[in-house]
């Protein structure tokens, strides 16, 4: 199971612009479902990407669910010339999103984000429209 | 973000509670109703913070892992 706590101090610890959606985000605003995973749309500016790319790396990022021969290597590169990871890292399961179904990218996201506090620390989280679009979208 | 219950009054949250018991007929709570959302689990959400939420998802989560792995015991 993801700890959350830790995945988002990672990222935030390394001022990765980024914001919460998915299903945790639906947790965070008061949905009663339950997700292993921490979904974030992330923006896809080059220094974000450094910035992302550096925070992970640590924390043994690989595909969620792809045979263990299929070689990854989780740098500014890949992720450049990727779009959405879908990731098994040490503190559990993270997808990196840096486009949405129904959303677009993290400048549509962040637009009508919502700043909240989690664990003692400022965290953006998608509004509830944009997590009910995406969710209808996808 | 504060909680709901922290902006409502106990009358407002008592009405609350009664709306979704008896949720008007073709109203959006009813159709959430049928639909199979748990309004009371959702309300009773509403009134932590999302430090709170979440560490109580986790804490289901905890659990269910738990006991899927009593069960797969169980099995053996």
């Amino acid at each position: 199971m993801t700890n959350f706590k830790a995945a988002l101090e990672i990222l935030r610890n390394a001022e990765v612009n980024f914001v919460v959606v998915g299903a945790y985000a639906a947790v965070l605003h008061g949905s009663s479902q339950l997700t292993r995973d921490l979904d974030i749309c992330y923006e896809r500016t080059s220094q974000n990407i450094k910035r992302l790319v550096t925070a992970l790396s640590s924390c043994n990022p690989r595909l969620r669910g792809a045979p263990s021969n299929v070689p990854f290597l989780f740098d500014e590169r890949t992720v450049s010339h990727g779009m959405n990871f879908i990731l098994e890292t040490d503190f559990g399961d993270l997808d990196l999103l840096g486009e949405l179904s129904g959303l677009g990218q993290f400048p549509d996201v962040i637009r009508d984000a919502i700043s909240i506090e989690l664990f003692g620390q400022p965290c953006r989280v998608a509004s509830l429209d944009a997590i009910i679009q995406s969710k209808r979208a996808a | 973000m504060s909680s709901v219950a922290e902006k409502l009054t106990a009358a407002e949250q008592k009405r609350l509670y009664e709306l979704v018991a008896n949720p008007p007929l073709g109203s959006k709570v009813e159709a959430a109703k049928n639909y199979g959302v748990g309004l009371t689990l959702t309300l009773r959400s509403l009134t932590l913070t999302p430090t709170e939420r979440s560490q109580e998802m986790e804490s289901a989560l905890l659990l269910m892992e738990e006991m899927q792995r009593a069960a797969l015991r169980i099995d053996r």
